[in-house]
């Protein structure tokens, strides 16, 4: 809250008012109410609104290389991240990634001091931290830039060329989120509802603490649930004939004592012929349209593998719970946990876990 | 006294607990009593470990000494590491008369024979098992000790129970397993689990088993009473059903802990509402693997709550009958069988 | 195999049947022994894993006065089976002598979808949606006494009203919400 009251200050009287209206306002409304508004207990058409999209454009093989530098691809690949929501940030602005670094150094520096466990191996001296936008990342108009953050340890004994330890890291990140909910978002807010974060669960809390302090905006875990996981597992089977998916991997767990695991790893090749079995006849799609995958045939395709499993061992899979799903491309784990192997996907995954993480938000 | 002496004893004061580390040191017997009292176990395990390393030098332990000492850890601790059955076939005459010290001259004589370097060394444990320790070497490097193969014969039978074994090793034992228990083959028998007494126990069968009968057993009826009579079940005799059949399966007593099940299926898709992938010609390729802690359990109570359907496929079942946990699945029509 | 009648029978004097279904038949037991120990009257538990009941209790069985289906959210096989056991009861029951029990409604793993799903059935067949905690002893008293409560209409213990009156009540609907400002 300190923060909001600094920039009341800084700002003119005028503002003032319509400052705080507008932001008491998007208290009120949250995705949710935005999309479906009479949704809560709402009739059938709107329910649907609610929840994650039904119908998907069918991944293209990005040319996401072209768009963004290696290098800053290379941040958010082949890592596993820990999934949060986070609320709209109030007041955060691409340009001033210099000076948030400079105070999320201090903070993590006075936080130390405080005696909170910061404490890596070995004498540190000191945090770096570096932000950075990701150019080219952002899909639609409204979509604010993915920024990264990065946390590197400083050690007292180090010698002048040793590259520093990266201890930490993290990005903020929205791909294609709804236009209706960003529009509806008075201009100081900015929305990046997806956060993802690896390393010491220490930082995560201090980098979260910091956002909310100077953003006044909240986190919350994101869990991948049971129809994300689905869709996931359709999304990357799609891609099998661009870039091969080496194997399908879904994994269930049963509610018995003691607990059991199911393992269930499919053949590429086979994988993708039940896929095209269940896709719809393209023919009855509207021409000239994108390619798009319907809710309806992912659940065709996971019941199909279910129904040639149970043939087998006479077991029910929808007894138990998805837990992971993995390929090639990426593997997300129900406990909120992503990892993205092929930068071509990766924009599909991201406006799923996007459209999630705008489900997930509270208000 | 050499590094890999160091090494090797290292490596197995790390691994131990205290505790164990006391009466391994104890069986042992290679410590002098006054040695043995003047440690203090109660120290940090570095600081005992140095303490040992001293002795160890003092005493002049050899490589060959501490291996003993591993052998008597990995013999009292047999549930570690990744255990492989192996099943000897086709019987020669006098295979049911080969004893302990034929076997263990036969054995040690025949490996050499195929391996120039190799450090055997036996143990006959209390239940009948002959534990060997296989440290191997090539013609050109010394018996690598800090890898070795633990072998389990169970004398007089066709179980073979093996540790660590690279494929490269596997014919050389299989040679002098063969020649030396006068068996004629070496097949691997598709059991693999972290715990050697459970897959033992399953293969030899030495767990409370249940033989398939069409009587319900007396304990199925009596629940009924124990129940308040104001709370009835409908569906009471498929309960009942269900749990004689979860019995029939797996039996009613502790069963061996066995860790996974592996199914590899090549098999005609199945399922009715997709016509486009059930008239496909090729099979469906898949590896379905089932883990728990104690997967036999979980199966018997999958089949007793009925998330496994009546009656309990034979690929489940088999796990017990056949003491086998991989099992690689075609259609017959497309050639060999289960 | 045939379906469950509301009225095939003459009730009993001061006496409530109710019939728990649960795929799972976890929570119904539990459930069971509290709804018999909170109960006032004498109450009739019947337990079953799915319809149709089998016909050979059918000269045992009493008038049910309610039924609920107990549905684990957590599990695809719950609702499942729990849609397919519908068919088996006379439409009579859905006068208010249905009603849905949720448990696992908090569990983050739930798609939202199936929360819908449910409710959408439940208003559907104009039935009551009762959710519960099926893992403390506190929650599970507390859902017996729910049911009790709707059961005791039910049953007719309560005088001036019926089961079809109360389930006007009680029934899920799935109403628009207040509406929302409209954003600038």
């Amino acid at each position: 809250m300190i923060c909001v009251i600094v920039s009341v200050l800084r700002t003119p009287h005028s503002s003032v008012a319509v400052q705080m209206r507008g932001k008491r306002k998007s208290c009120r409304q949250s995705y949710s109410s935005c999309l479906g508004a009479s949704s809560r207990l709402g009739l059938k058409p709107v329910l649907t609104g609610r929840r994650l999209n039904t119908s998907r454009r069918a991944p293209k093989s990005h040319s996401i290389t072209e768009k963004v530098t290696p290098e800053q691809l290379a941040l958010l690949l082949k890592t596993e991240w820990k999934l949060s929501y986070v609320t709209p940030l109030y007041q955060f602005r691409h340009t001033q990634l210099r000076s948030y670094c400079r105070q999320l150094s201090a903070f993590i520096a006075a936080e130390k001091q405080q005696g909170l466990a910061v404490e890596v191996e070995g004498m540190q001296s000191g945090y770096r931290v570096s932000f950075s936008a990701v150019q080219g990342m952002a899909e639609a108009d409204d979509d604010a830039e993915t920024v990264t953050i990065q946390i590197h340890s400083k050690s007292m004994l180090a010698k002048q060329d040793e590259p520093e330890k990266l201890v930490w890291s993290g990005w903020l990140s929205c791909i294609n989120g709804n236009p209706d909910y960003l529009h509806s978002l008075p201009n100081d807010f900015t929305c990046l509802p997806l956060f993802g974060s690896s390393g010491q669960e220490v930082f995560t809390f201090l980098v979260q603490s910091w956002f909310q302090k100077t953003f006044d905006c909240c986190f919350g875990p994101l869990e991948i649930n049971h129809t994300s996981l689905q869709w996931l597992a359709a999304l990357w089977t799609n891609c099998h004939t661009e870039s091969s998916i080496q194997h399908l991997k879904l994994i269930w767990t049963l509610p018995v004592e003691p607990q059991l695991q199911i393992t269930y790893t499919v053949n590429p090749q086979d994988a993708w012929s039940l896929w095209s079995s269940v896709r719809k006849d393209p023919e009855e799609e509207n021409e000239g349209e994108e390619e798009s995958i319907d809710f309806e045939e992912v659940v065709r395709f996971i019941q199909g593998l279910k129904n040639h499993f149970y043939k087998h061992f006479r077991l029910d899979l929808s007894a138990g719970t998805l837990k992971q799903v993995s390929t090639a491309l990426g593997s997300a784990k129900y406990s909120g946990r992503i990892k993205i192997s092929n930068s071509r996907y990766m924009i599909t995954t991201l406006t799923l876990l996007t459209e999630a993480a705008l489900l997930k938000m509270p208000i | 006294m050499d590094d890999t002496t160091k090494r090797l004893l290292h490596r197995l004061i790390r691994r131990t607990s205290t505790e164990m580390l006391k009466t391994t040191l104890g069986k042992w017997g290679r410590l002098t009593m006054a040695q043995r009292q003047s440690l203090d176990f109660t120290q940090s395990k570095s600081a005992l470990t140095e303490e040992l390393l001293t002795l160890c030098e003092k005493n002049g332990w050899t490589v060959k000494n501490v291996a003993e000492l591993e052998m008597i850890h990995v013999i009292d601790n047999p549930n570690q590491g990744m255990w492989h059955a192996y099943r000897l076939m086709d019987p020669e005459d006098d295979a049911c008369s080969v004893e302990l010290t034929q076997f263990k001259e036969r054995f040690k004589t025949h490996l050499s024979e195929v391996v120039r370097h190799v450090s055997v060394k036996t143990k006959k444990h209390t239940d009948e098992a002959v534990w060997i320790r296989i440290a191997w070497g090539d013609t050109f490097s010394r018996p690598n000790h800090l890898k070795p193969t633990y072998v389990v014969y169970h004398l007089q039978t066709p179980y073979v129970f093996v540790t660590s074994l690279t494929s490269k090793q596997k014919p050389l034992l299989s040679q002098a397993l063969i020649l030396s228990t006068r068996y004629q083959g070496f097949k691997d028998a598709n059991l693999s689990g972290r715990k050697l007494t459970a897959i033992r126990d399953l293969l030899m069968k030495q767990y409370p088993l249940v033989f398939p009968t069409n009587f319900s057993s007396p304990v199925a009826e009596k629940d009924q009473t124990m129940s308040n009579p104001c709370i009835i079940k409908e569906q009471d005799g498929l309960e009942a059903k269900r749990l004689q059949m979860a019995r029939g399966a797996f039996g009613d007593g502790v069963l061996p802990q066995l860790e996974s099940a592996v199914y590899k299926l090549e098999t005609k898709f199945k399922d009715q509402t997709n016509r486009i992938m059930t008239e496909r010609e090729e099979p469906f390729r898949c590896v379905v693997k089932f883990t728990s802690t104690n997967l036999l359990e979980s199966f018997r109570q999958c089949a007793a709550s009925g998330i496994v359907s009546p009656p309990i496929t034979p690929l489940f079942s088999s796990i017990p009958l056949k003491g086998k946990n991989y099992f690689a699945l075609k259609d017959k029509t497309l050639g060999s069988s289960p | 195999m045939s379906l469950l009648k509301s009225f095939n029978n003459f009730p009993a004097l001061n006496t409530a049947n109710i019939l728990l279904v649960e795929n799972e038949e976890q929570f119904q037991q539990s459930l069971a022994n509290a709804l018999v120990e909170a109960a006032d009257a004498i109450v009739n538990v019947r337990l079953a894993k799915s319809l149709p009941v089998p016909t050979k209790n059918e000269e045992s069985r009493p008038r049910i006065d309610l039924v609920v289906f107990i549905i684990n959210l957590t599990s695809e096989l719950s609702f499942e089976s729990t849609e397919a056991s519908l068919k088996y009861l006379d439409c009579g029951y859905f006068l208010g002598k249905v009603c849905f029990m949720l448990t696992n409604a908090r569990n983050a793993s739930i798609p939202p979808e199936r929360l819908d799903a449910v409710r959408k059935l439940a208003s559907l067949l104009h039935c009551p949606l009762l959710f519960a905690e099926d893992q403390t002893p506190d929650g599970v008293t507390n859902a017996a006494e729910r049911l009790l409560t709707i059961l005791k209409v039910a049953a007719g213990h309560v005088p001036m009203t019926t089961a079809l009156y109360m389930s006007i009540l009680t029934q899920c609907t799935v109403l628009p919400d207040i509406d929302q400002p409209s954003f600038d």
